[in-house]
């Protein structure tokens, strides 16, 4: 319901519901202490409701009795809190027992009431706002006429109970300046009547209650102003809370510090004892202020408030509100969902005190859900997750949405759930406290899945045809978190024919096996084994420009490998491992082939190209050291990636397998990306203009089957070109850069690139460059367009100086 | 084989007495270079008359010639020997086939060649081919790729149908000037001749029976010259000459094994890829972590700072507990200091 939510599509959803978790969050906080407490709350209204309409003298001088008994009672208690009601009221603050309430007038009534759980400065929360909201869902817009003298004002103590009157105008006026405040004023946010709005003379009351349950004010009262039209125009006059000036501001972090409890016998205590008691207390509230933390507020913003109190002659409600609100809207803005102003203390001195509760994590609960969303027995060991968990959201930390979202990212990136919640929820037993809550719902642990494809090519009469009947596709069998521990077993199929497998059958069966070094070592590395079978065609017996159709060869690779992959960083990691293999080459019959084939001008098949295999028997079994190491630093800025990503690939031949070979193959590739323009914070969308640099080159020393050399062109090396166009070669230079402008949401580019074999394509057996026609450089450059994942470009190949029009998946870089 | 069933070079004997004489004082100068056998390849395009230039030097139908098609699909070796002395002369297919160079017939004729010995190479072109095209280059450059450029040393090149009657208002002499030049441009230009080294020689040639013979028999060419005594003169000059006999080995045809180049500095190759790549991008990657841990949001900067104090925390709650009870003992002192509030307390009367 609340808090961060990842369904397993992505953070983005997630995200949104980001926003919402702290309203939601709060809601249900509040409620949590409304219910703590019912017994004060109820008592608390009585002793109020008593004060608004008691006689003002009696309750001066009873409230001098009090001041002077409890003479560091000018501290007083405020209370703030947010509660989101029905969309009406989107926060009430809350002082409870405000200092001219009329606590003394109702015999006690001041600790019988807000001070009923003790004499702490604690939070009393009404949910106020919920209450009206029920009492103004009514289902009509029908209201009686008032019936009285145009002009009249009336004491709501007078309105008729049983007729509903329609409010015209709501108006607030300072009882000590005589004049209506403007209506921009916060305290227009506390009344909750709205003109236009219907409302019963009980309903009046409860809003003039709940106005002086707030704290907010001294007195408050409410006249209606009778209209001509039969509706009412509401006066509510008040005297605003006011307290000695201060000119200092210190925050204290109250979190997790335990209530003092006081007698419940206060009315029948006497003076002397009502003394002791205000001493007591005054001790504890010292105490409680020398325990308290300190708080993570910087000291800029607490210069900031006290540079606001020293400008004013007095400490008002207004002012304290004013001090909440920025308070708040600090923790709020740094992520601290959670935190809340509870309580302004040390009123009437020097130094006001604002009490947070910053949202102290106590305990970190992880649960699994069914499908039904029960809690149930998970699979995943807690230590999996665990490790994913960032300190941050750990017990003795601060809630805060930042680490949720990390929370939600790095438990995302383990892949095993399909729901992941993180909720962070009061603590009921610590107050102050917040539980986070990481909810999951386990994926499946085994799952199968067929998936088939059918080839469609223009017909005769250029209608789509079926390329033939035959489904080709794969059938792929996972067992994912093997003991928990995240361990998984992953087998697939796939063949051209399915009913008829044997023809071209791939497989691939991979085991994989992270934590290598043990779930609790911060080491991060994932063990992998597989076998393989894999069919690919191979680019370096592929024609030159303008060359006609090459028979094409196709490389079958059959083996297995085992690597080891550590993890960095989230993007950076380095992989070993070894490969052992057989690679076939095979010509479009399956037959293994020997040497590559041209078509000759005479149409006759030139056989004796280059030899395809090291062996030369088309059959090469070979075992080799495989690495990989990737470095790369790029964040997303509006959606764009800036930052370079370097990557170093090497392949080490062992002199093991046909005519031992030896061979040192490595690859290494640089790309920049630059922001051109610093971010745009104003429209998230935008992405800045960037501008990209990439450079690869890659070569090998030793044993090179012609399967395994180096190939320049296509749409990851030179654009414009086909697969292998330019040049199958042993060393090579690619340059490219490519200029991103950003559109709308989304960016065009213009790019150039340059590919060359330096001069190495004759160092390749039989130089399939030569003996294709291909031209061994070129260049291209173009334009293009950014459709969300699909690129709409358009290439000019500089060899044959023709350009051409491409759309791809994907990105280049 | 050959050396098995060399035939007596019984042609030599059909030439007119003047040529064989020539021929025999030729032989002679071979013999004292210690040269007891003369290998000569002839390459060509195709229907320039390699074959019938063959026929000719031998002086036997040792190659079948046809005028309408090509008959030499393969190379052939023909050899003849004359005193202890043994003439091998390797006839091949033409190098052109559908306005391309064929890489089918030069890998035959490298097959062929395969551990020969070549003292001289005749390309054979027509005299009467007006001017050196694309495809002509193609044909020497694909020679020069497939037996190395060295092979354009050893080389004579022989212009057949040279009794032609140039076009109008050019003299003879002054046509094969040109057409040679021609050739021979094309020659250093594409085997890579330096400047100051010896154009490749020229020789004309002309196989057909019309062709005029002087008195005594010897064919002779438009300007007078016999031109076969001529033409082993020049082989012989070549083989004789600076430069050295080609041997075809394996190497030669599948040009430098790149494969084993530089296989011993893999070990070194590893080293340095291991401290000059790998490492300087690992520890790119270790600034990467460092400096995201500088830069970490307020948020966990804050999230340490406070765990370190609320650690400390624990602590002070004990002592926390000593001084309470400490202070229990002063509440009385405690109690004036509320007294002292207490003054301040009236301001707030107006309450």
């Amino acid at each position: 319901m609340a808090g961060l939510t990842c369904t397993n599509t992505g953070l983005s959803t997630g995200s949104g519901l980001l926003s919402h978790c702290a309203d939601v969050f709060i809601c249900s906080d509040s409620g949590a202490h409304s219910s703590v407490q019912p017994g004060g709350r109820g008592r608390g209204m009585r002793s109020l409701r008593g004060s608004a309409t008691g006689p003002k003298k009696q309750r001066a001088s009873s409230q001098n009795n009090v001041l002077s008994s409890f003479p560091w009672r000018r501290v007083v208690s405020c209370v703030a809190g947010v509660a989101s009601g029905f969309g009406s009221v989107s926060a009430i603050a809350i002082l409870s027992g405000g200092n001219g309430g009329g606590w003394g007038g109702e015999g006690g009534g001041y600790r019988g009431g807000g001070d009923g759980n003790g004499g702490h400065w604690w939070r009393n929360i009404f949910d106020n706002g919920m209450a009206f909201a029920d009492g103004r869902n009514d289902d009509s817009e029908q209201y009686d006429s008032h019936g009285l003298r145009v002009d009249l004002r009336v004491h709501i103590t007078k309105l008729n109970p049983n007729k509903r009157y329609k409010i015209s105008e709501v108006e607030l006026v300072d009882k000590r300046t005589k004049q209506a405040v403007s209506s921009k004023d916060p305290f227009y946010e506390l009344v909750t009547l709205r003109p236009g709005s219907i409302a019963t003379k009980a309903q009046l009351e409860s809003e003039v209650e709940n106005l002086l349950n707030c704290g907010m004010f001294q007195t408050v009262e409410m006249e209606g102003v009778t209209q001509a039209d039969g509706s009412m125009k509401m006066q509510i006059s008040f005297v605003e809370s006011q307290w000695q000036p201060a000119d200092s501001f210190r925050c204290v972090n109250v979190g997790l510090l335990s209530q003092s409890r006081l007698p419940d016998n206060e009315a029948t205590m006497n003076d002397q004892q009502r003394e002791e008691m205000a001493k007591i207390q005054e001790e504890e509230y010292k105490t409680r202020l020398r325990r308290a933390r300190p708080c993570m507020l910087p000291k800029t913003v607490e210069r900031e408030i006290s540079g606001w109190l020293r400008t004013e002659t007095r400490v008002t409600a207004r002012m304290l509100q004013k001090i909440r609100d920025r308070v708040q809207r600090w923790y709020h803005e740094e992520g601290y969902a959670c935190a809340q102003v509870v309580n302004f203390g040390n009123l009437n001195t020097n130094e006001v005190v604002c009490e947070v509760v910053e949202g102290d994590i106590t305990k970190l609960q992880i649960q699994f859900l069914d499908k039904m969303g029960t809690p149930c027995e998970g699979v995943t060991k807690l230590q999996i997750i665990g490790r994913e968990l960032p300190d941050q959201l750990r017990p003795g930390q601060v809630f805060n949405i930042e680490a949720g979202k990390k929370a939600l990212r790095n438990v995302n990136g383990l892949a095993l759930f399909s729901n992941i919640e993180v909720n962070p929820r009061p603590d009921e037993e610590t107050d102050g406290g917040i539980v986070v809550e990481v909810k999951l719902k386990e994926l499946e642990q085994k799952t199968a899945e067929v998936s088939t494809e059918w080839s469609v090519v223009p017909g005769s009469s250029g209608r789509p045809t079926l390329a033939s009947i035959r489904p080709g596709g794969s059938v792929t069998f996972e067992h994912r978190n093997l003991y928990g521990l995240n361990r998984s077993i992953l087998g697939c199929v796939t063949s051209s024919n399915l009913f008829n497998p044997q023809d071209d059958l791939g497989f691939k069966a991979e085991y994989v096996h992270p934590y290598v070094d043990g779930v609790d070592d911060p080491r991060n590395r994932t063990f992998k084994a597989s076998c393989f079978n894999s069919r690919k065609l191979s680019a370096v017996f592929t024609g030159g420009t303008g060359q006609e159709e090459v028979p094409a060869i196709w490389v079958d690779r059959a083996g297995m490998k085992v690597n080891l992959t550590e993890n960095f960083t989230r993007q950076s990691k380095l992989t070993y491992g070894l490969v052992v293999e057989e690679v076939t080459t095979r010509d479009e019959t399956s037959a293994i082939c020997t040497n590559g084939a041209r078509t000759l001008p005479s149409g006759a098949l030139s056989l004796e190209g280059p030899p395809t295999t090291h062996s030369d028997t088309g059959i090469d079994r070979v075992a080799f050291l495989q690495g990989n190491l990737t470095h790369d630093n790029t964040h997303f800025v509006n959606g764009t990636p800036v930052g370079s990503r370097n990557i170093f690939q090497w392949d080490q031949g062992l002199g093991i397998g046909s005519r031992f070979p030896f061979f040192n193959r490595h690859q290494i590739s640089l790309t920049q990306f630059v922001q051109l323009q610093p971010e745009d914070t104003k429209d998230q969308l935008k992405p800045p203009p960037v501008l990209v640099l990439h450079g690869r080159y890659g070569g090998c020393v030793g044993d090179l089957a012609t399967y395994d050399a180096f190939t320049l062109g296509g749409p990851y090396s030179v654009r414009g070109y086909n697969i292998g166009e330019l040049a199958a070669c042993r060393r090579f230079l690619e340059l490219a850069t490519e200029l991103r402008i950003p559109i709308n949401k989304t960016h065009a580019y213009g790019f150039l690139e340059y590919g060359t074999d330096l001069g190495s394509s004759k160092d390749v057996r039989g130089n399939p460059t030569e003996f294709f026609r291909r031209a061994g450089a070129g260049a291209s450059y173009g334009v293009g367009v950014k459709l969300g994942s699909i690129r709409a470009e358009w290439a000019q190949d500089c060899n044959a100086g023709s350009g051409s029009l491409f759309v791809r998946f994907g990105e280049r870089f | 084989m050959a050396t098995a069933q060399v035939r007596e070079w019984t042609g030599l004997q059909q030439f007119p007495a003047q040529t064989q004489t020539a021929l025999h004082s030729l032989l002679g100068r071979l013999r004292q270079e210690n040269m007891e056998s003369l290998t000569v390849l002839v390459l060509g395009k195709g229907g320039v008359g390699k074959s019938s230039t063959v026929n000719s030097m031998v002086g036997e139908r040792v190659a079948v010639v046809s005028a309408f098609q090509s008959e030499t699909l393969r190379p052939i070796q023909c050899s003849r020997s004359r005193a202890g002395f043994t003439l091998n002369i390797i006839d091949t297919p033409g190098l052109v086939e559908g306005g391309c160079v064929n890489d089918q017939a030069l890998d035959i004729i490298r097959r062929f060649l395969l551990n020969k010995t070549i003292d001289a190479v005749l390309y054979v072109d027509r005299l009467d081919g007006y001017r050196v095209d694309n495809l002509d280059k193609q044909v020497i450059r694909a020679i020069a790729r497939n037996f190395g450029p060295q092979i354009w040393r050893l080389a004579l090149v022989v212009l057949t149908h040279a009794q032609l009657s140039p076009p109008d208002g050019v003299e003879y002499s002054d046509f094969v000037a040109r057409r040679s030049a021609a050739l021979t441009d094309a020659i250093r230009q594409e085997a890579g001749f330096k400047k100051a080294e010896d154009t490749v020689p020229v020789v004309l040639v002309e196989n057909s029976g019309r062709c005029n013979t002087n008195t005594g028999g010897e064919k002779i060419l438009p300007d007078g010259t016999v031109w076969l005594p001529n033409l082993v003169e020049r082989i012989v000059e070549i083989a004789t000459g600076p430069a050295k006999s080609l041997l075809i080995d394996k190497k030669l045809i599948e040009g430098p094994n790149a494969n084993q180049r530089g296989k011993l500095w893999i070990p070194l190759l590893l080293l340095f890829q291991y401290f000059f790549v790998l490492k300087p991008i690992q520890s790119r990657i270790n600034r990467d972590i460092e400096d995201e841990r500088q830069n970490r949001p307020q948020w966990e900067v804050r999230a340490e700072q406070f765990r370190r104090t609320s650690m400390l925390e624990e602590e002070r709650a004990d002592e926390q507990a000593i001084t309470d009870a400490f202070k229990q003992d002063n509440l009385d002192d405690l109690g004036e200091l509320g007294d002292q509030f207490e003054g301040l307390d009236d301001d707030d009367d107006e309450f």
